[in-house]
């Protein structure tokens, strides 16, 4: 489906677009509320950035650090070029343990892997356990929101959902369709063979990797299967232990609009003696898939400063009306349309740097100042340039003839005294199917000026 | 006060009020005022929508024009506008060309921005009767600092109530192209500007950019009563 | 086999960013702002926001009254197969707690009661750190967890927290409020996969 059909199919949606404009508003007075509580936003903000930007000059160096650390504490590091390579590395271990039942916590970058649908080729597919992660895997949907990936969704469709998945009674209560998840989860916790998480942030100085969550649900599918394997972006990678702080006091604010999430785990190798609790084997993957490529210039590799909170979602006045899915990509909102064409390529992307109006809400709110609006500028050059996504002959021929017609004030007074003779309008159906188009006025700023209103001022 | 005045390409064309009333409000506390025929476009739609070699060519020739005026300050009726010369460093690669870019940037001014900040000026002699409520554009917003500025200026008209809307900082959905590229979304976004303008019970929507255009041509197609102005509209008023 | 990926991943990070333009070095980190440690009240900020987060709190003085408050509230929460980590303190405070469970046997129990190396007071948090004891699942399993906290553990900050931490512990778990989620129309829901209430037993010494 291009972006222009999902998008009307959006905003056609009654459902989803009062479910958005519950979720956004109520996103947004909770983030507001949150950062009222910080001690120094603006500070932390910076600090971060700054945390980022160091890392990020000296990734090659940070990485082999956290290799190290982590080797030394016992996990199994592995390295994956692209999604293809990242999922062949986490299929051979689930065939090498024998996994029948695999669980898994909420992780973008394995959406971004399609690991899920690898895994099912292989026999094998990994039970959801977030809950909004388990609603749409029961759907058969992707996430919408990089947080709260059932967003889309109203009550009562969940409860017509799970009454057909799982057999329970239709109800509008919230907690008791919770509980029915729980329920139906309990067991796959207890007998799962293996933990497939994400990483919030990957500490160099220790190999330690931190993993956010309010469920539980990450927790259990990290702690009780004999195997864990974790997967992350090559940019997840932090300094100090200590730089930690600065960032868990913007992620859960930003995010959800928490001081702090219910659970933070701090998983550093594995367990040093076989009675402690925790599984046997720790395989961490480190993924690549494009983001070495977005270090070549500053104004791309800010990109990679992002801590996958969300807020850009929640205060874009686009994702406001039309939603994740009709981005059509993994990663949607302002953080998508800038990530998405960097990771497979302009050509595949070339019309999400262009689903934006440049308001620049997204880079108020981003915890690490990334300046999305340069981003997305940036990108539309490359499509430009590099001639990607549809052709655009009449465009490209209206701005050369827009160029050459500015460059020279005599061709354009003629041009626009001409156009307004002929009463010319441009053919905009775009515009004035929903909006009057204001007219060229009588007489222009100019003509006024040579009229009488530059001597208007003397004498 | 010299002042050169960078009229922006859709003013001069489809808004000269907007133009015309910033002149008359500059002359009116004390500055004088000159117009560079030489004058087109800042490039803004060509930088927007990715052609930068063309809006490089208008910047460099914006540049050319402007740095010799010898004035105090060039002021204009347009956030994003004045924001594109603000950017100019962005689009521009020679340190040579940078360092003009500078030097004329920090003399340009959006006109709120100048009656304000620069001349201390918050009562510039305006009459309308009316209720009016402000948009907050977007690149005025958040790439000028543009906020408390116009809403001072507005409070000091005689007659005029102002009204301040719930989301006076949310996006109209013009973004130049965007309006065009995405007409459906667009809308969709200014329809919730629009019910709130018209639920605030205002004569007129003030603001001071290219919205403007959509907003006003969405409350005319609704039959909506309430009127979209600039602020040098109501500003050059002495109604 | 990812030998080779890994030396081609960071080949590639650095002909990336020698290829960026020469920038100047990353900005020095800002440093935070300072924070004194205030002791005076770290007790009562940490149960405001115990409070604040949906746990439950009491405060004990000495082992006799920490024993009888704990198998009160045990017997509140109606629970009667309670789970205990491997701590000392908690085999003392609780003799009947079961040890050394399986898996299944977990899932069956009513309670979990473990200790916690730190609070938190800025945030009401409680720290688990897996090389001081093994509470890993009975802090998690079971849908109410008890948890035993020494007044004389509690610090003021995060930062405090991470800077006191012993990082050879290879499970740190910071846990604040019971278990929750807004997955469904933004709307809270307490009490998901992990514990549904969470209870500190604040432990001053006798």
């Amino acid at each position: 489906m291009t972006f222009e059909a999902g998008a009307r199919a959006a905003l056609s949606d009654a459902q989803l677009r009062g479910a958005l404009r519950h979720a956004t508003t109520l996103f947004a007075e909770k983030r507001r509320a949150a950062m009222a509580t910080a001690p120094d936003w603006e500070g932390a903000r910076d600090r971060a950035r700054a945390i980022k930007d160091e890392t990020l000059l000296h990734l090659d160096r940070y990485l082999d650090q956290f290799t190290a650390s982590a080797e030394r504490a016992g996990a199994r590091m592995h390295w994956a070029r692209d999604a293809g390579e990242a999922c062949a590395i986490i299929g051979w271990i689930a065939e090498q343990r024998g996994a029948r039942t695999i669980v898994k916590s909420k992780s973008m970058a394995t959406e971004e892997i399609h690991l899920n649908a690898a895994l099912a080729r292989r026999g094998i597919e990994p039970i959801e356990t977030d809950l909004g992660e388990y609603i749409i895997q029961l759907a058969g949907e992707t996430p919408s929101h990089i947080v709260a990936p059932a967003i889309h969704k109203t009550k009562g469709q969940i409860a017509a959902l799970f009454a057909e998945k799982l057999g329970i009674a239709p109800s509008d209560d919230a907690a008791a369709l919770t509980a029915a998840a729980r329920q139906a989860l309990r067991r796959r916790f207890a007998e799962a063979d293996i933990g497939i998480s994400g990483v919030n942030f990957a500490v160099a100085e220790t190999g330690t990797i931190l993993i956010l969550e309010n469920e539980g649900n990450a927790r259990l599918t990290t702690s009780l299967p004999r195997t864990h394997i974790a997967l992350m972006g090559i940019e997840k990678v932090i300094p100090r232990f200590a730089d930690l702080e600065v960032f868990l006091q913007l992620l859960p604010r930003s995010g959800t609009g928490q001081v702090l999430t219910a659970y933070q785990s701090l998983l550093t190798g594995v367990k040093r003696h076989p009675d402690d609790e925790g599984p046997d084997e720790l395989h961490i993957v480190l993924l690549d898939n494009g983001r070495s490529r977005m270090l070549a210039a500053p104004v791309t590799r800010q990109t990679l400063a992002c801590i996958r909170c969300g807020a850009c979602l929640n205060a874009c006045p686009v994702y406001r009306q039309i939603g994740g899915h009709a981005y059509g990509a993994v990663y949607a909102g302002p953080i998508g349309a800038i990530l998405t064409p960097q990771l497979i390529g302009i050509e595949r992307a070339a019309h999400l740097p262009y689903a934006s109006s440049l308001c620049g809400a997204c880079r108020d709110v981003c915890p690490v100042k990334i300046d999305i609006p340069a981003v997305l500028l940036h990108l539309r050059a490359e499509v430009v340039a590099q001639h990607a996504g549809k052709r655009r002959v009449f465009e490209r021929l209206a701005f050369r003839a827009y160029a050459a017609v500015m460059a020279r004030p005599r061709l354009y007074e003629r041009v626009m005294r001409l156009a307004r003779a002929l009463h010319i309008t441009p053919p905009l159906r775009a515009w004035t199917k929903w909006r009057d188009l204001r007219p060229l006025a009588p007489r222009s700023f100019r003509e006024e000026w040579r009229r009488g209103l530059k001597k208007e001022g003397t004498g | 006060m010299r002042v050169s005045l960078f009229v922006t390409c859709l003013a001069d064309q489809i808004w000269p009020s907007a133009a015309i009333g910033a002149v008359r409000v500059l002359r009116r506390v004390g500055c004088s005022v000159e117009f560079d025929e030489r004058q087109t476009c800042c490039g803004q739609p060509a930088f927007n929508t990715g052609y930068r070699p063309e809006a490089r060519t208008l910047a460099q020739r914006f540049i050319e024009i402007f740095e010799g005026s010898g004035t105090d300050a060039i002021v204009s009726p347009s956030g994003s506008c004045t924001a594109m010369v603000h950017h100019y460093h962005d689009l521009l690669e020679d340190a040579a060309w940078r360092a003009r870019a500078n030097a004329v940037a920090e003399r340009t001014y959006e006109l709120s921005t100048f009656l304000v900040n620069r001349l201390g000026v918050e009562d510039v002699g305006a009459s309308f009767a009316g209720r009016l409520t402000w948009h907050d554009a977007c690149h005025g917003l958040r790439d000028l600092g543009l906020k408390s500025e116009p809403r001072r200026l507005l409070r000091h008209v005689r007659g005029a109530e102002l009204i301040e809307l719930p989301n006076a900082e949310s996006c109209c959905g013009f973004g130049g192209t965007f309006s065009v590229k995405h007409p459906e979304i667009s809308v969709a976004m200014l329809d919730e500007k629009v019910e709130a303008i018209e639920a605030a019970g205002v004569d007129a929507v003030v603001s001071g950019d290219s919205c403007l255009m959509q907003i006003g041509g969405r409350l005319s197609r609704r039959g909506s009563s309430v009127r979209a102005l600039h602020l040098a509209d109501v500003l050059a008023s002495t109604a | 086999m990812t030998d080779a990926a890994r030396h081609q991943i960071l080949r590639s990070i650095r002909a990336n960013l020698a290829a960026s333009a020469p920038s100047a070095p990353a900005a020095p980190v800002p440093r935070p702002p300072s924070q004194r440690e205030q002791d005076a009240d770290l007790v009562s900020r940490f149960t405001t926001q115990l409070e604040a987060v949906g746990a439950q709190w009491t405060l004990v003085r000495g082992e006799v009254e920490a024993a009888r408050a704990l198998r009160r509230i045990l017997a509140d929460a109606g629970a009667k197969r309670v789970a205990g980590s491997d701590a000392p303190l908690v085999a003392r405070l609780l003799t009947e707690r079961l040890v050394d469970l399986s898996r299944d046997e977990l899932f069956t129990c009513d309670a979990g009661v473990t200790t916690a190396q730190w609070g938190i007071a800025e945030t009401g948090t409680l720290v688990l750190e897996s090389v001081r004891e093994r509470s890993r699942l009975a802090s998690l399993v079971p849908p109410v967890h008890v948890a035993v906290l020494s007044t004389a553990c509690i610090v003021a900050s995060l930062g405090d927290a991470l800077a006191r931490l012993d990082v050879t512990s290879h499970a740190i778990t910071l846990i604040t409020g019971p278990s929750r989620t807004s997955d469904i129309e933004l709307t809270l829901v307490v009490g998901v996969h992990g514990p549904q209430m969470v209870h500190v037993l604040l432990l001053e010494e006798a």
